[in-house]
């Protein structure tokens, strides 16, 4: 596949129009090459749009405005975190510890606020630092122990859940602080929900430096070719472990989320998430071998896993159904979207 | 009808074993081959040449299975083929030793010449000693000096390249290609090869030899062809030319040929000026006490046996390497215990001995690449400046004359000279104070050869201080104005350029260290 998005090429015929979309249409182009890293993800526009016909056509409650922010509060959790695991996986690595981590966080969080200071910012960094904590061992393992990120992460999942649990015996932890419980799950701003605000916010930051930042330039190339990164002077064990506390932090994020909206932290939460958020990451186009993918492929990834829970739950298919048909789809739709 | 020759057979068939005629293949918008006719007859070695680019690779993986032609007819002992993988070609008696290896390095060199095809009990189990007697009658038989029993993984290069060469000869070959074989080899290594060569050819095997060495092909082939751009150029009977006409069919009319018999530059008056770059008493896992110094505008060689250490002294410049003792020092200024991003700040450069492992990444757009090592000058706040690289990416690739569509194409999709291209591109702008190259020219044609001499002598010109590896001795001197013998992790002895009077007197440079050790 030829890389006709990106920049430098070919004016796209298509894009002549009136005089002032003529004049912007060179901008739109290249923020299109930017979005897009060269990929053609036509696959995975295709499987969103059968998803809504079919979901639309067998259930009339599916196409409402209501449903849809429904959809986006729900993968909001994952979204968050996908944006994150993007990044660990074009360096070539992955991470397992991300559920267990939010776990961990929302703890962190909750007891911060009920015992140390009742603030949200206090809320917020605790949360928000405790997944940088988990990213920052997961990494620095990963790159200076030369373990691999599956058998690390692996671990720090089971730990990160101990963890959580041991803390207050596994019992929840209330959140009462209004505030906290207003910012990160039941306020609107400019008339968006919450959980989806704070997606949009994760994306935009994981856009500009994935790919407006030399940072992103770094993390390509590490994922890319690890020892041709090196040889061109970068640190790529700073560069990957980076990623590794990005996703961390983004997964404390998801977990403030999380617990403002269940007024409750609880050590129990979001088990076999991790399996959600990898399959966004791979559905939207990212390869397991490295060096490339997208953020915007991520999004539309987990819109897609999202999408497809809900429509099951409105079509009334038991839940142990769905988990069958819900890991059917995500292996065709990776088989088909893969080069 | 049944005209298939057998490895084994020894009787050479009337037609042609391999006739390529009018095939063509496009990848994206390059058309890599725009009709090319290549006939070989049984029990010949027929030379294949041309330029990186030129559309010799495309054919032999066409040939070999890993790509498919879109138009022109393939016959093999007058059948006409399609193979859809490497498999079906391999089945249909085609061998390639390709110049990356493939080579199973955990396993012995009789398990990899084996690999697939192992004899088993009627259990399944391995016979381990039948199969390491077949490998070692097969290697007795055609004279190569392997031990059946040693890991590839503790092997050199030539001895690996070797085993690939060995494992392309097992089993039923009636076609044996062979992919620049001798890059690596010694002299010595050399005439083991040919000769297996011939041994081969004896039996009816058609050989396809493609290297960039010309005298190789006085040597070794009865039949030449060459293409330029995707075309045949030239169809020759090797004893009916001469290196001159090879040449010109090559580089293509309109080129100003290098004189190959050129006297060595004269050195400049750089032996007065301070050292840019200075090594005293370097140690470290692999080296003993480097002394060595480059001068402002020098080209400096460094000669010396496989694994004698070269590569390990441009590693522990560039920083890949620790220092255990001793310094390295750039303009006066210690680097201590540094690493890469501290050398390239400090002007240094390194274009690495393996492009596709080290120097490139392959996946990425030229830009991207070229922009690597200079992500910091265009960093604003940590933002890239999108414009500032793209630009930059484009005056380079013409200053380096790099062929390709535009600075977003593919890195894997340019041909060897281009992609080696790219990778000097890299570390262009701004000039290096010093530049340390690895085997520059490894797998590179005539023509982007002397264009990269060319970017050499440049650089050395503006100031640059060179440090060039290379194994070709005749690189060395037709580039250097000192050369520095590595033997053992140090160096053994320094030489003025002009001291020498041909490659046999480097050659013998670069034994005495080795002899000597052996009457001691």
């Amino acid at each position: 596949m030829t890389d006709s998005s990106l920049p430098a090429t070919a004016p796209d015929p298509s894009h002549t129009g009136p005089s002032s979309a003529a004049t912007r249409a060179p901008q739109l182009r290249r923020l299109a090459g930017q979005l897009l890293q060269g990929e053609q993800p036509y696959m995975l526009y295709l499987a969103f749009v059968i998803l809504l016909v079919v979901f639309s056509v067998s259930s009339p409650y599916f196409l409402s405005l209501d449903n849809f922010l429904n959809i986006g509060r729900q993968t909001a959790l994952v979204s968050v975190i996908a944006v994150g695991m993007t990044f660990v996986i074009i360096a070539r690595q992955i991470d397992l510890s991300v559920a267990s981590t939010l776990a961990l966080a929302g703890m962190s969080a909750a007891l911060a606020m009920a015992h140390l200071q009742d603030s949200w910012l206090v809320g917020a960094a605790a949360g928000i630092g405790t997944g940088a904590l988990v990213g920052l061992i997961n990494g620095v393992l990963t790159t200076r122990l030369a373990i691999p990120a599956f058998l690390v992460t692996l671990g720090t999942l089971s730990a990160a859940r101990g963890l959580a649990m041991l803390v207050t015996e596994t019992k929840p932890v209330i959140i009462t602080n209004e505030a906290y419980i207003s910012i990160f799950g039941e306020a609107t701003f400019f008339g968006i929900p919450a959980p989806i605000a704070w997606t949009l916010l994760a994306s935009v930051i994981g856009i500009l430096l994935l790919h407006y930042s030399i940072y992103g330039r770094q993390i390509y190339a590490a994922g890319g070719n690890p020892t041709a990164a090196l040889y061109s002077g970068i640190n790529t064990r700073r560069v990957t472990t980076l990623a590794f506390v990005f996703t961390g932090m983004l997964a404390g994020l998801a977990a403030l989320v999380l617990s403002a909206r269940s007024h409750a932290a609880r050590p129990d939460v979001v088990e076999g998430m991790e399996l959600d958020v990898i399959a966004s990451v791979i559905l939207g186009g990212c390869s397991l071998f490295g060096g490339r993918g997208f953020i915007l492929g991520t999004l539309l990834g987990s819109l897609i896993i999202g999408t497809l829970n809900n429509g099951l739950v409105l079509l009334g298919v038991s839940s142990s159904l769905q988990l069958i048909i819900k890991g059917a789809i995500i292996v065709a739709a990776v088989a088909f979207t893969k080069r | 009808m049944n005209v298939l020759v057998h490895g084994a057979d020894p009787q050479p068939s009337q037609g042609p074993l391999v006739r390529v005629s009018g095939v063509t293949k496009s990848f994206g918008g390059v058309r890599a081959l725009r009709g090319v006719d290549l006939e070989i007859l049984p029990g010949e070695v027929h030379a294949l040449l041309g330029e990186n680019g030129a559309g010799k690779s495309t054919l032999i993986k066409i040939l070999s299975g890993v790509h498919a032609h879109d138009g022109g007819r393939i016959e093999i002992a007058g059948r006409e083929v399609a193979f859809a993988s490497p498999a079906e070609s391999r089945a249909a008696g085609v061998a390639v030793v390709y110049q990356d290896l493939s080579l199973v390095e955990s396993l012995s060199v009789g398990a990899n010449l084996m690999l697939g095809r192992e004899p088993r009990t009627r259990l399944g189990f391995l016979k381990k000693r039948q199969l390491m007697a077949e490998v070692g009658a097969f290697l007795r038989e055609h004279g190569i000096p392997l031990d059946p029993r040693a890991p590839v993984s503790s092997l050199p290069f030539a001895y690996r390249q070797m085993t690939e060469i060995s494992k392309a000869l097992m089993g039923e070959v009636r076609i044996l290609i062979l992919d620049e074989p001798t890059s690596a080899l010694t002299e010595g290594e050399e005439r083991i090869l040919f000769d297996a060569v011939r041994t081969v050819t004896q039996r009816g095997v058609g050989v396809i030899y493609v290297t960039h060495r010309l005298n190789e092909v006085f040597h070794i082939s009865q039949n030449v062809t060459v293409f330029r751009d995707g075309t045949n150029a030239g169809n020759f009977v090797t004893a009916q030319t001469d290196m001159k006409q090879l040449v010109t069919a090559i580089v293509g009319p309109g080129h100003v040929l290098p004189d190959i018999d050129a006297p060595p530059p004269t050195s400049t008056a750089f032996a007065a000026a301070e050292p840019v770059l200075a090594l005293t008493g370097v140690s470290n896992d692999r080296l003993r006490g480097v002394d060595l110094t480059v001068h402002q505008g020098e080209i400096h060689g460094l000669a010396g046996l496989i694994g004698s250490g070269r590569t390990e002294i441009l590693q522990t410049i560039f920083g890949l390497r620790g220092v255990t003792a001793g310094d390295v020092r750039v303009a006066d200024r210690p680097l201590g215990n540094h690493r890469p991003r501290e050398a390239i700040d400090s002007g240094i450069a390194l274009v690495p001995e393996d492009r596709h492992v080290q120097g490139l990444v392959l996946d990425h757009a030229i830009e991207r690449n070229l922009t690597l090592p200079r992500l910091p000058y265009f960093s604003r706040w940590g933002w890239l400046d999108q414009r500032g690289a793209l630009a930059q990416a484009g005056i380079v690739m013409k200053k380096l004359a790099v062929k390709a569509p535009n600075a977003a194409t593919v890195v894997k999709n340019l041909s060897g000279g281009n992609q080696q291209k790219v990778v000097f591109a890299k570390w262009n702008q701004p000039r290096p104070r010093v530049l340390l190259l690895d085997e520059p020219t490894i797998g590179v044609d005539v023509g982007a050869r002397e264009e990269i001499y060319g970017l050499v002598r440049e650089a050395a010109r503006a100031g640059t201080a060179v440090l060039v590896v290379s194994s070709d001795l005749a690189e060395l001197l037709r580039l250097c104005d000192r050369i520095s013998i590595v033997a053992d992790g140090t160096i053994a002895t320094t030489v003025d350029r002009k001291a020498l009077d041909g490659t046999e007197a480097l050659h013998h440079l670069i034994q005495l260290p080795r002899a000597e050790r052996a009457q001691t």
